[in-house]
């Protein structure tokens, strides 16, 4: 008796605790006659009568904390007649928030910058949750549409297994290199001048310096906050990643044109019998592979180090001995390879907005979104609006006004700009390009630096874009997958440190193939070739 | 997610064991009513440590469901497909299973290891006869206690730097070289236990001191009228008389077993130390919170309870056997 009453409380509770909706499996049709009635197809209001959304927003601790009185939305809600009630939701429990409106039934009418991943996005577009969006985008999304067309790269990139596009990504403008490169070399020139050396242009010259600021001037020749900032950058100094970094350990092989795996490759092996070596001299701080971040920021700050890559020191570190450093070139490798490969397709975030089937207004709202992708949106979305957060100069330029950038109230700019914007915290459907973004990536420093890399950049149409898988694939590489990956970022850290000697680099590859190398380059590459059709 | 079924607390067990005789000796419902009613105070002063376990320990257990099944956020717990016992397969399959297994078994042992530590101090400390000094050390020994997780490694990491490390600069004004003791595998786990060593072992003297406090002073007189020696006095008096505590505490030690300080570890881990460093709870951390891997890391965390509550249970057993103490 008393097992049976014990049982039925559990199972009450249970039901009471789980009283869930299931995810309603209905196809998209498109938009309804009702809502093409009041839409304008171009053109300003995207309404004739005023139409209300709820929109769930990804609120990054650096944003405004309330969109639904900012500057930035009042204006285009101004000019569109479309009036959206955010629901904030802080980044602390951003994926808490969004499993739960995904999992109740009352789905807000689109997700903003809610940090969706492609497995997310692919699965909930295939339970019909987010609606298919590339017939809306060809008929209400000519900025973006623009985009795809002119980038194939970015149009695969968020296109899912099933053939569709759920999501409108963040993404950096292609031509914008300096934010692509994200880390890159940096060198410092007081010490490069101090010694008389020329700036080096082959692995070989980095080696000559980095012995020579080891011997003639005693300091630490290269730092970082970890190792794989090295290695990341020479990748494609040993041929290395042949087709971009969005896909870390696979390549295209240079030789067979086969997909290859690279971390078992002789080149890899080369690239770390170099890093070994540097190790091993002691010309890579020795702490590299367990220091505190802030310490590494603050070497950098005090000028500690001969060579890093990393962020613009200037900006990140101090501006007084930040300003020692200046960028420094793809390098050549032993076999005349001089790539600069670790850079990923130009999708940042994937799944920076989707909309979801509740919304009646799909092809207004893809109206609305599609204005951020374009010149007058980005101006509206990065800078505000004209004449409250910036002026126009005779020449065309435009830039912010003195009240934002020389804060009354001592802010830093991102502070003061978030009084008005909400594009600080990133995550953003837009993309950020040179003109009118403003970050670290726009630091003179940081120019400096690209444009001495860009000559070496991998080609765009090289890169393969990330891989997305479907339920089966993810299932299989969350299996093995993982632990391959996880083997190799192990042995490499040892393999350099000299934990584990070089000569045991046949067991090492012997291990992976244990591991089911095979399997795993079989579901990569299906993924590809169904990714690039 | 773990699950914190190893965390039984003794008072409340005794609480309920007593309250559930009385219930239980004279015949069902109608008595039950009478002693309510003369003893109702009583189970109003239970009630809300009973409701904090049936709210934070007990109705999070439901969610375990989802290590049977493939857990989909938007069908919920008890619609997501039933797939039995895969996520386990697929965890005692896997490449990191034994070194998992190894690591965690090892790091608890080593700490258990040093379970005798706190008595020995207490023992030490109760003798000592200049109060001042004693509660010098007392204060001295606590306070390591406070200090949270993320300062103890930042102290760690700053003490055991290879360059700027302090204790670098002893060994080689010694003489010696300059260790990396933060990426050397062997290091972890010394590491580990005595920087916890340190933070605990004041604070671990608390219920000793108290329990020997409660000594009868008569029988320390009277032995040593009698001639015993201070350590004859230890031995034969103050160490049977803290006994029932030491048993008590060691179960529930017992209990904890396998719940190292996973944010420590986490913390002080590297792809170089990994080898020593990967311990179970790091893992499912490491593919449930950063991979999404909800089912299966319920499943890793299942198993690793499991393992405790078999720990828990035969301590509890073999103390029972052995000192006629125990928890239940």
């Amino acid at each position: 008796m008393r097992v049976t009453r014990l049982l039925m409380i559990i199972i009450v509770f249970g039901v009471f605790l789980t009283a869930c909706g299931k995810a309603e499996q209905q196809s998209f049709e498109g938009p309804t006659d009702e809502e093409l009635e009041n839409l304008n197809e171009t053109g300003m209001p995207i309404v004739e009568e005023q139409i209300s959304l709820e929109f769930f927003a990804g609120q990054a601790p650096a944003t405004n904390p309330d969109w639904n009185d900012v500057l930035v939305f009042n204006e285009y809600e101004e000019r569109t007649n479309m009036d959206i009630k955010w629901k904030m939701v802080p980044h602390d429990s951003i994926a808490e928030q969004r499993n739960l409106a995904l999992g109740s039934g009352s789905l807000p009418d689109a997700f903003h910058s809610a940090q969706l991943g492609l497995s997310d996005i692919a699965k909930y577009g295939e339970q019909g949750v987010f609606i298919p969006l590339n017939d809306l985008i060809d008929k209400y999304a000519p900025n973006f549409k623009k985009i795809l067309d002119d980038h194939p790269v970015i149009r695969n990139a968020i296109t899912m297994p099933d053939g569709n596009i759920y999501s409108f990504p963040l993404i950096s403008d292609p031509e914008f290199a300096s934010h692509r490169i994200q880390a890159r070399p940096f060198i410092n020139k007081k010490w490069l001048d101090e010694l008389g050396m020329d700036m080096p242009q082959t692995t070989d010259e980095f080696y000559q310096f980095l012995t020579a600021v080891k011997n003639d001037l005693g300091e630490v020749p290269f730092g970082g906050p970890y190792i794989s900032t090295l290695t990341q950058y020479l990748l494609g100094s040993f041929g290395l990643a042949t087709r971009g970094g969005s896909n870390s350990y696979i390549d295209e092989d240079p030789e067979t044109g086969d997909i290859r795996f690279y971390p078992v490759s002789d080149d890899y092996k080369e690239m770390l019998e170099y890093v070994h070596k540097l190790y091993d001299e002691e010309l890579i701080e020795n702490n590299i592979f367990s220091i505190d971040h802030h310490q590494f920021i603050t070497n950098l700050g005090d000028g500690k180090y001969g060579s890093v890559v990393w962020f613009a020191p200037e900006e990140v570190a101090s501006k007084e001995n930040g300003g020692n450093y200046i960028g420094m070139p793809t390098l050549e490798g032993p076999h005349g390879d001089k790539l600069l490969t670790k850079i990923g397709d130009p999708v940042q975030s994937p799944g920076a907005f989707v909309i979801t089937n509740e919304n009646e207004n799909p092809a207004s709202t893809v109206r609305w979104i599609d204005y951020f992708y374009g010149e007058e949106g980005m101006e509206l979305f990065f800078m505000g609006v004209e004449g409250e957060t910036f002026e126009k100069a005779d020449d065309g330029s435009i830039q912010f006004m003195d009240h934002i950038t020389q804060s009354e109230d001592g802010l830093t700019f991102e502070e003061e700009i978030a009084k008005y914007l909400t594009f600080p915290g990133g995550g953003f459907p837009s993309m950020v390009n040179e003109k009118f973004f403003q970050g670290v990536a726009n630091a003179p420093q940081s120019l400096e630096a690209s444009d001495k890399l860009e000559p070496d950049m991998i080609d765009d149409d090289k890169i393969w874009p990330t891989l997305t898988y479907t339920k089966e694939e993810i299932n299989q590489l969350q299996g093995f997958g993982t632990d391959i990956e996880k083997y190799v970022g192990e042995m490499t850290d040892k393999f350099i440190s000299g934990a584990e000697p070089l000569s045991k680099w046949d067991a090492y590859v012997a291990e992976i193939e244990n591991m089911g190398l095979e399997d795993y380059l079989e579901i990569k590459e299906a993924a590809l070739e169904r990714q690039l059709k | 997610m773990p699950l914190c079924t190893g965390t039984v607390q003794g008072g409340e067990v005794m609480a309920t064991k007593n309250a559930a005789d009385h219930a239980l000796t004279t015949s069902r419902r109608q008595n039950f009513k009478k002693h309510f009613g003369a003893n109702w105070q009583v189970y109003a002063l239970l009630m809300p440590a009973i409701t904090y376990f049936i709210i934070f320990n007990y109705i999070p257990m439901y969610g375990v469901q989802i290590a049977f099944k493939d857990y989909i956020a938007n069908l919920g717990f008890w619609g997501s497909p039933f797939v039995g016992f895969e996520h386990f397969e697929r965890f005692f399959d896997s490449y990191y299973f034994w070194r998992l297994l190894k690591n965690t078994l090892i790091l608890s042992l080593y700490e258990l290891l040093l379970f005798p530590l706190p008595i020995i101090f207490a023992l030490a400390l109760h003798e000592l006869s200049y109060g001042k000094f004693k509660r010098w050390s007392q204060t001295l020994t606590y306070a390591p206690h406070f200090i949270s997780v993320v300062v103890v490694v930042g102290m760690i990491v700053a003490f055991l730097d290879p360059i700027t490390g302090l204790v670098n600069h002893i060994i080689e004004f010694f003489g010696g070289t300059s260790q990396n003791f933060l990426t050397d595998p062997n290091w972890f786990r010394h590491i580990f236990v005595w920087s916890g060593q340190w933070q605990s072992l004041g604070w671990g003297t608390i219920i000793y001191l108290a329990a020997l406090a409660g000594v009868n002073p008569e029988l320390l007189e009277a032995a040593k009228v009698d001639g015993a020696s201070r350590l004859q006095r230890i031995m034969h008096i103050n160490i049977p008389a803290i006994m029932p505590t030491i048993v008590v505490l060691f179960i529930l030690n017992m209990g904890n077993f396998m719940a190292i300080g996973f944010q420590k570890v986490l913390l002080l881990q590297n792809n170089l130390n990994s080898e020593t460093s990967d311990i179970i709870a790091t893992f499912v951390y490491e593919t449930g919170i950063l991979e999404g891997q909800y089912s299966f890391s319920t499943a890793v965390g299942l198993f690793e309870s499991a393992i405790n509550i078999i720990v828990l249970v035969s301590a509890n057993y073999l103390a029972r056997k052995v000192s006629d103490n125990s928890l239940w």
